[in-house]
C-alpha cells in the first residue's frame, strides 16, 4: 500500500474492457534445411544423442521395474520410477541453450531433464572446471566408480559420472548425486544447474519462483526454469507461485537496476496426462495451458505453446523468450507440449488411454522422426546415428552394473553409523553473512529512526523500586526482535524478508517499523496474501544460498503454506546429501482475541516434522538472543511469537536487554523463577500466567514453585527439567495449544520416561481445551489460567490444604472428554 | 487346560512362605502378568505374577496362611474346567463349595477400576516415595497416603519417617575412660618359661566392651571394595597443596574416607542410630567415633557433629582428636562408645585386605578400612584394566539392621567414594 500509488475513483470506475492478444501455437515451422544456418552439424546430432541418452535411461528403469532385468542385468529396483519415455524432446530443447549458471527445478518424472541439463552442461564447460567439479562432489565419492578404468577424454569421463551418479542416486546408493537419500524423485545436481526435483505436485513452482528472487535480488547470472506438469496448473501453490512471480512492484516500484521482472520461465511438461486424469478434456479447463498466462498479468507471462515433439521448436522458444528475461520483462510461461508413452509409473496400465493414441503418439516419435530430418539434411547417416544408439546402450549398461554392484556403490551402512541421517537433518552452522559484500540499506544503522527511538527505551521493565516503567517507555519485546533483525540487515546482504504488510506498515505487528526507512524494496516487501508462496519462494531463495525471513502472519495461516513448511522446508538439507542449507526462519505470530482461525497455537505441528528448528521466546531478551542465534544459523528455524507479548518488558534478564550482539542458544529452557516444591514447565505466552499462579501458591498454601520457560522445542534439552524435578518431584506442564497431541504432552511423556524414579506424581498437562478458541470474551474457559494450573496440582499432583478447585481436573473428567473427543 | 499356580521357592533354604494378601479373587479374569498374591518368606516379600491369561478357578489357602513351596496355591483355567486334581494333599482346605459357586457365576462385566479405592488393591505409591521409604527402611505398607486418591506420595513418607525419629529416651552403658598412662604391668607370677601379668585397666575394659558387642548383638560383616583412583588423585592434590602451603592441613587417605562415610550416613538414617533393644535412637547429627591405635590400647573417641565439617576442618579435628588419644589428654567423655554414633576403624595402613571390626554397642554398625589392593576391573567394553581398590569390611547388628539396608549403605559408602567430590 504504497503511498505513490494513488488508486483514482475517476480511473478504476470508467467502462471499457479487457484486450488479450493472441497466444502463439505451435507457430514454429522452420527443417532442419532451415536450421543449418543457426546449428552446426555436431550441434545437431548431440541433439539427438542427448535424446537417445534419456530413451535408454528410462527403458533401461522401466524394463528394472517391469522384468527385473535390462540387457542380460538382473536387478530388483523396489522404489519409485516415474519415466519420460516419449518425452526426450521437451527436455532435451529445454536444456540445450541454458547455461551452467541457469537453473532448472522438476518434478517426479525429471530423469530427462537432469540428463538433458547435464549433458548442456558438460558441453559448456572447460576440461579442467569439469575436473574440479566432479573431483569435488563429496570428495570423489561419486567420480570414484567411473574413473576406475576409464581411458576417454574428460567431456565422456563427465558423462558417464552424470548417468552414474544419477543412476546410483535412483538406487539410493550412497555413492548418489545426494547421497541416495533423495532417490528418483528428487535427485539433482547443482554444479550442472540443476536444482531440486520434486515429488510432490507442483512442488517446484513457488520454489522456483524464490531461486529467481534470489538471482535478481543478488545479481546473480542466469535464468531459472520451473519444469513442472501440466496437471500442476491446478495446485493453488502454483497459482501462488505465480502471482508472486508476476507482482506488479517489480516494475513498478523496485527501483534503479531492480526495476523488472524475475528471470524465470515456467514450463509446463506437458505431457497431457495428471497420473490417468486427461488435464484437456477431463480434470482442467484450459484447453490449452498456455492459455493460463492471460490470466495473471498484462503481459500474459508471454505465454506460448510449443511443440515439444521436435526439440528444434523448444529450442526457437528459449532463445526467443530468453531475450525477455534479459530485457527484464520476464516472467515468462511456456506450454511445451508432449506425450509419455509410459505409464504414470511401472503398475500404472494405462487403462484411461487406447492402444490407438499411444500407437499414434508413437509413430511421431520424436527421436526417430528427428533422426530421418537429420539424415534427409545430410547432417549424419543412418549408420552414425546407429552407432549412437549401440555406444549409448553400452554406456547405459556400464552404468547400471556399477550402479547396483553392492561393493562398488554401497548403501548409507546405518548399522555401522546408525545415526548418519540423523546427522544429516541439520547443518548447523554459524555464518555470519551467506555473502560477502557491501548491504544494500539507505542509512548508516545509527541514524534510523526506530534506533534512535529505541536508544531512550528502558531496557528492563522495572526501575530501581520495582516500580514498571509506563508501556510507551519500556522496551518491549517486538524492540528485541527489531533489534536482531536490523543488525542482520546490516551484516548480511543476502537477507531479504517479506510477507504481508512487511513494508510501509511494518509488519501487523509493528515488529519492522523503521525497516521500511532503511531498507531498498528488494531487501523488504509486501507480498502477496499467499502464504504457500511466502514460505515457498524463500525456501527457493535459500537453498540457492541467500537468508530469509518469510513471516506468516498468524500461526493459523499456516495451514496454507502446509506443504511448503511440512514437506519443503524441512527436508531439503537431508534430501539433499546436505548439499543444501537453509537459512531461512519463518516468523510466526500466534494470536489471541480473533476467535477460532485466528487464535491457534500450532507449535506441535512444526515440532512433529523431523528437520525444523523450533522456538517461542517470550521475553525481549530471549526473542533478541534468539532471533540472533536464528539468523546467524543455516536451519530452518520456525520461530514462534505471541500476539499478548509484543509490548512485554524484560523481567528476568538482570540488567535488561543488552545493547550489543548476543545469542542464546537453541534447546535450553531457563528458569524463570527458583522454586523448591513443584515444577511448572511453560511454552509460550503461559509463562505469564503460570507465575501468577506460582505468586498464589506461595503466598496461600506456602508452596514454592519453580517455572521453566522451555524458550526452545526442537531441540530440546531436558536435562535442566530432569534437574529440577529431582529437587520439586513434581512437575506441571502448561502452554496454550489445544492440548491433546500437543508438544506438552511430547514433554510430559518424555520427562516420564526420563525422571520416573524422581517423581511423586505423574506430570500433569494443562493445555487449552480441545475445542473452537471462542471470542475474546469467553477466552479464559479456554486457554489456560493461573487457577487451572493450582487446581490440576490440588487434585492431581498434591492436594493442597483448604483449596477448593474451580475447574475439573479429575481423572474421571479426563476419561470423559477423551472418550467424546473434547 | 487349567494350570496350577505353585508356592515358588525363593532360595534353596526356604520351605515355607507366609501368604501376604489376594490381589485376585476366584472367577476374576487374569492376564500373564497380573499379580496374583504376595507372599513372604523370613527375609523378604515377593509378588507372584500370573504365568498365563485365564480365570482364577480356585485359590487353596487363606492370607496368612504358612505354605510349604512347591505346592499348588490356586489354579488358573477356563471356567468350568475341574480343579480338583491340583488341590494340595487332601488336607485343610475349606470353603470350596463357594468356590466352585463362583466359578460358575457367569462372566464378570469388566468394569474400569479407576474408583477402586479398597484396601487390598495394590497400594498406590509414587516412585519418589517408594525410593524414599527404600532408603529409610519404612514399609510402605504401614504408610498412609495423603495425595490424589490416596497415594502414597513424599510428603508422606517424610512425616512417617519424622515420626520414627523422635524421643529416643535409653541410657547410654557409660564407659569408663582410661584416665592415666598405664603402668607396666605387675608381674603376677612367673614360671620357667613364662609370666602371668595383671591387665591393665584399659584392657579390661577393651575386653569387656568387645566380650559384651559379641555376646549381646547379631554381628556379621559385608566386605566390598571400592575403586580408590580419585580418592588417591585428591590426596595428592591435597598433599601437593600441603606442601606447596596453600592449605595448612595435611589431608590423609582416611579423613577422605571419613567425609564419604558422613556422606553416605546422611543418606542412610538408619545407620546413623544406636540400638536398645525395643527401640530405636535416630541421631539428626554425626558423631563419628574413630578408632585409635594408642600405647595404652584401642581407643575410639568420638568426633561430634561431624557432619558439619569441610574435609580440612574434618581432618583437622580428628588429628587433634587421635594426637589427644594418643598422649593421653583426651576428654573422657569422648570415648564413651554411646557418644558416637558410627565408627570407623582403618588397618589400610597395616596391609590388611579385610577383617571384621567389633561393633561399639549401642552403635549399629563400624567401617572397617583396608588397605588398597589393584584388582582387574573392566574399564570400557572387553578392557581390564588393574585399578587401586580399596577394601571396605561392614559389620551390622542385625538386630537393627537387615542384610539389603547395610549392603545399600555400603554400597553408598563406596559410591561417595569413587564419586568424591569435597
Amino acid at each position: 500500500m504504497p503511498k505513490c500509488q494513488y488508486i483514482n475513483p475517476e480511473d478504476v470506475r470508467k467502462p471499457g474492457q479487457i484486450e488479450f492478444t493472441p497466444i502463439p501455437v505451435n507457430q514454429y515451422s522452420k527443417t532442419v534445411e532451415e536450421e543449418k544456418a543457426n546449428f552446426s552439424n555436431e550441434d545437431l546430432v548431440r541433439i539427438y544423442h542427448d535424446m537417445v541418452v534419456i530413451r535408454e535411461f528410462e527403458t533401461m528403469l522401466n524394463l528394472i521395474k517391469t522384468r527385473n532385468e535390462y540387457n542380460g542385468v538382473e536387478y530388483n529396483h523396489p522404489g519409485p520410477a516415474h519415466l519420460s519415455i516419449g518425452q526426450e524432446a521437451a527436455a532435451v530443447g529445454m536444456a540445450y541453450t541454458l547455461d551452467v549458471d541457469d537453473f532448472i527445478f522438476g518434478s517426479h518424472r525429471s530423469h530427462g531433464e537432469i540428463l538433458a541439463k547435464g549433458l548442456s552442461a558438460i558441453d559448456k564447460l572447460d576440461d579442467e572446471t569439469l575436473e574440479k567439479i566432479m573431483e569435488t562432489h563429496f570428495d570423489g565419492i561419486t567420480l570414484a566408480p567411473v574413473k576406475a578404468g576409464h581411458t576417454g577424454t574428460v567431456k565422456e569421463l563427465a558423462i558417464k559420472f552424470l548417468i552414474y551418479g544419477t543412476l546410483a542416486e535412483v538406487f539410493a546408493r550412497k555413492t548418489g548425486f545426494n547421497k541416495g537419500l533423495g532417490g528418483s524423485m528428487h535427485a539433482f545436481f547443482t554444479p550442472f544447474g540443476v536444482y531440486p526435483n520434486n515429488a510432490i505436485v507442483g512442488g517446484s513452482a513457488d520454489i522456483s519462483v524464490g531461486a529467481a528472487l534470489y538471482k535478481k535480488v543478488n545479481r546473480k547470472k542466469g535464468i531459472v526454469v520451473a519444469n513442472i506438469g501440466d496437471a500442476s496448473m491446478a495446485c493453488g501453490p502454483v497459482w501462488e507461485g505465480l502471482s508472486f512471480a508476476t507482482m506488479d512492484q517489480f516494475t513498478e516500484l523496485w527501483e534503479g537496476d531492480m526495476k523488472g521482472g524475475l528471470p524465470l520461465v515456467i514450463n509446463i511438461m506437458n505431457n497431457q496426462y495428471g497420473m490417468g486424469g486427461q488435464t484437456c478434456g477431463e480434470t482442467m479447463g484450459y484447453d490449452i495451458a498456455a492459455r493460463i498466462g492471460a490470466g495473471v498479468n498484462t503481459d500474459q507471462m508471454h505465454a506460448e505453446r510449443v511443440d515439444g515433439y521436435n526439440p528444434l521448436a523448444v529450442i526457437d522458444a528459449y532463445k526467443r523468450k530468453r531475450k525477455i528475461i534479459e530485457e527484464k520483462r520476464g516472467p515468462v510461461l511456456l506450454d511445451v507440449l508432449t506425450y509419455r508413452y509410459s505409464g504414470h509409473s511401472p503398475s500404472d496400465a494405462s487403462s484411461y488411454r487406447s492402444k490407438e493414441e499411444v500407437e499414434a503418439w508413437e509413430k511421431q516419435d520424436s527421436i526417430e522422426w528427428f533422426g530421418k530430418e537429420l539424415v534427409k539434411a545430410g547432417v549424419a547417416t543412418k549408420a552414425e546415428l546407429e552407432a549412437i544408439k549401440t555406444a549409448t546402450t553400452d554406456l547405459i549398461t556400464a552404468s547400471m552394473k556399477l550402479a547396483i554392484n553392492d561393493e562398488v556403490s554401497p548403501h548409507m551402512d546405518l548399522e555401522k553409523q546408525p545415526n548418519l541421517i540423523g546427522e544429516m537433518m541439520f547443518s548447523n552452522q554459524s555464518i555470519d553473512k551467506m555473502e560477502d559484500r557491501e548491504v544494500e540499506v539507505n542509512h548508516p544503522m545509527e541514524e534510523n529512526p526506530r534506533v534512535k527511538q529505541l536508544a531512550k527505551k528502558e531496557r528492563f521493565m522495572f526501575d530501581k523500586n520495582g516500580k514498571p516503567f509506563s508501556k510507551i517507555k519500556t522496551y518491549g519485546l517486538r524492540d528485541g526482535l527489531f533489534e536482531a533483525i536490523i543488525d542482520r540487515f546490516y551484516k548480511d546482504p543476502t537477507l531479504i524478508a517479506y510477507g504481508e504488510e512487511n513494508r510501509d506498515w511494518g509488519g501487523a505487528f509493528a515488529v519492522y517499523r523503521g525497516l521500511t526507512e532503511a531498507l531498498p524494496y528488494n531487501r523488504l516487501f509486501n507480498s502477496p496474501i499467499a502464504e504457500a508462496a511466502i514460505v515457498g519462494t524463500a525456501i527457493g531463495y535459500a537453498m540457492c544460498g541467500g537468508r530469509v525471513i518469510p513471516e506468516i502472519m498468524y500461526c493459523d495461516f499456516l495451514g496454507r503454506a502446509g506443504d511448503e513448511v511440512f514437506n519443503q522446508l524441512p527436508k531439503w538439507q537431508a534430501m539433499s546429501g546436505n548439499v543444501l542449507k537453509m537459512p531461512m526462519v519463518i516468523r510466526v505470530s500466534v494470536g489471541s482475541k480473533y476467535g477460532a482461525q485466528h487464535s491457534q497455537d500450532w507449535t506441535a505441528l512444526a515440532a512433529h516434522i523431523p528437520g525444523l528448528k523450533v522456538v517461542f521466546p517470550v521475553s525481549p531478551y530471549d526473542a533478541k538472543g534468539l532471533m540472533n542465534t536464528a539468523l546467524q544459523g543455516t536451519d530452518p528455524v520456525i520461530f514462534f511469537e505471541s500476539q499478548r507479548l509484543y509490548d512485554i518488558g524484560e523481567q528476568f534478564h538482570e540488567g535488561g536487554v543488552p545493547e550489543g550482539y548476543y545469542e542464546i542458544p537453541f534447546g535450553e529452557p531457563d528458569i524463570k523463577r527458583e522454586g523448591k516444591d513443584v515444577t511448572i514447565l511453560t511454552i509460550g505466552a503461559t509463562l505469564y500466567r503460570t507465575l501468577d499462579a506460582a505468586k498464589t501458591l506461595e503466598e496461600k498454601y506456602n508452596i514454592s514453585a519453580e517455572v521453566i520457560d522451555s524458550r526452545s522445542l526442537v531441540p530440546f534439552n531436558y536435562e535442566p527439567v530432569i534437574e529440577s524435578i529431582k529437587k520439586t518431584g513434581r512437575i506441571v506442564i502448561s502452554g496454550d495449544a489445544s492440548a491433546r497431541g500437543s508438544f506438552l504432552r511430547d514433554l510430559a511423556s518424555n520427562i516420564t520416561e526420563l525422571a520416573f524414579d524422581y517423581l511423586d506424581a505423574p506430570p500433569v498437562v494443562v493445555g487449552s481445551r480441545n475445542w473452537i478458541t471462542p471470542a475474546h470474551e469467553l477466552e479464559d474457559y479456554f486457554f489456560p489460567q493461573a487457577e487451572w494450573i493450582i487446581d490440576a496440582i490440588h487434585e492431581r499432583i498434591l492436594p493442597l490444604e483448604g483449596h477448593v478447585s474451580s475447574n475439573d481436573f479429575t481423572e474421571a473428567e479426563q476419561l470423559d472428554r477423551n472418550a467424546r473427543g473434547i | 487346560m487349567a494350570t496350577p499356580v505353585i508356592m515358588p521357592r525363593q532360595g534353596q533354604s526356604v520351605e515355607s512362605c507366609i501368604l501376604g494378601q489376594w490381589y485376585k479373587s476366584v472367577g476374576d479374569k487374569v492376564s500373564e502378568g497380573d499379580i496374583l498374591f504376595s507372599y513372604e518368606t523370613d527375609k523378604s516379600s515377593f509378588e507372584e505374577e500370573a504365568k498365563e491369561d485365564g480365570t482364577l478357578l480356585a485359590t487353596f489357602f487363606e492370607e496368612g496362611d504358612e505354605i510349604p513351596v512347591l505346592v499348588n496355591v490356586a489354579v488358573i483355567g477356563k471356567e468350568g474346567e475341574s480343579v480338583e486334581e491340583f488341590r494340595p494333599g487332601g488336607e485343610t482346605v475349606t470353603e470350596e463349595t463357594t468356590v466352585e459357586e463362583t466359578v460358575d457365576e457367569a462372566p464378570k462385566v469388566e468394569e474400569f477400576e479407576v474408583e477402586d479405592n479398597s484396601p487390598d488393591k495394590r497400594i498406590r505409591i509414587s516412585p519418589l516415595a517408594k525410593n524414599m521409604a527404600a532408603k529409610l527402611g519404612l514399609a510402605i505398607q504401614s504408610l498412609k497416603g495423603s495425595g490424589p486418591r490416596g497415594r502414597i506420595i513424599a510428603r508422606d513418607v517424610e512425616m512417617a519417617a519424622a515420626k520414627t525419629v523422635k524421643t529416643p529416651t535409653a541410657q547410654p552403658q557409660v564407659q569408663a575412660a582410661p584416665k592415666v598412662a598405664p603402668a607396666p604391668a605387675v608381674v603376677l607370677e612367673e614360671g620357667d618359661d613364662y609370666e602371668i601379668k595383671a591387665i591393665p585397666n584399659i584392657r579390661k575394659l577393651i575386653a569387656t566392651a568387645m566380650h559384651q558387642s559379641l555376646q549381646n548383638s547379631a554381628q556379621l560383616t559385608h566386605h566390598m571394595s571400592a575403586d580408590a583412583r580419585k580418592m588417591m588423585k585428591l590426596r595428592k592434590k591435597f598433599k601437593k597443596e600441603f606442601t606447596e602451603g596453600t592449605i595448612s592441613q595435611n589431608v590423609t587417605i582416611n579423613d577422605l574416607v571419613c567425609f564419604a562415610v558422613i556422606r553416605a550416613l546422611e543418606k542412610f538414617p538408619q545407620v546413623n542410630t544406636h540400638y536398645h533393644g525395643d527401640k530405636m535412637k535416630w541421631f539428626k547429627k554425626v558423631h563419628l567415633g574413630l578408632a585409635v591405635d594408642t600405647d595404652r590400647g584401642l581407643m575410639v573417641p568420638a568426633l561430634k557433629n561431624a557432619d558439619d565439617l569441610s574435609i580440612t576442618g574434618l581432618s583437622s579435628q580428628l588429628k587433634q582428636l587421635s594426637t589427644a588419644a594418643r598422649s593421653g589428654n583426651i576428654n573422657p567423655d569422648l570415648l564413651n562408645p554411646a557418644e558416637a554414633t558410627f565408627t570407623v576403624s582403618n588397618l589400610g595402613n597395616y596391609g590388611v585386605e579385610m577383617f571384621t571390626p567389633v561393633i561399639n554397642l549401642p552403635q549399629v554398625a563400624i567401617l572397617g578400612v583396608c588397605t588398597i589392593v589393584p584388582r582387574p576391573k573392566e574399564i570400557e567394553d572387553g578392557v581390564y584394566a588393574f585399578v587401586p581398590m580399596m577394601g571396605l569390611s561392614l559389620t551390622y547388628d542385625h538386630q537393627a539392621l537387615d542384610g539389603g539396608e547395610a549392603t545399600l549403605f555400603l554400597a553408598e559408602i563406596k559410591n561417595q567414594i569413587e564419586n568424591l567430590s569435597v
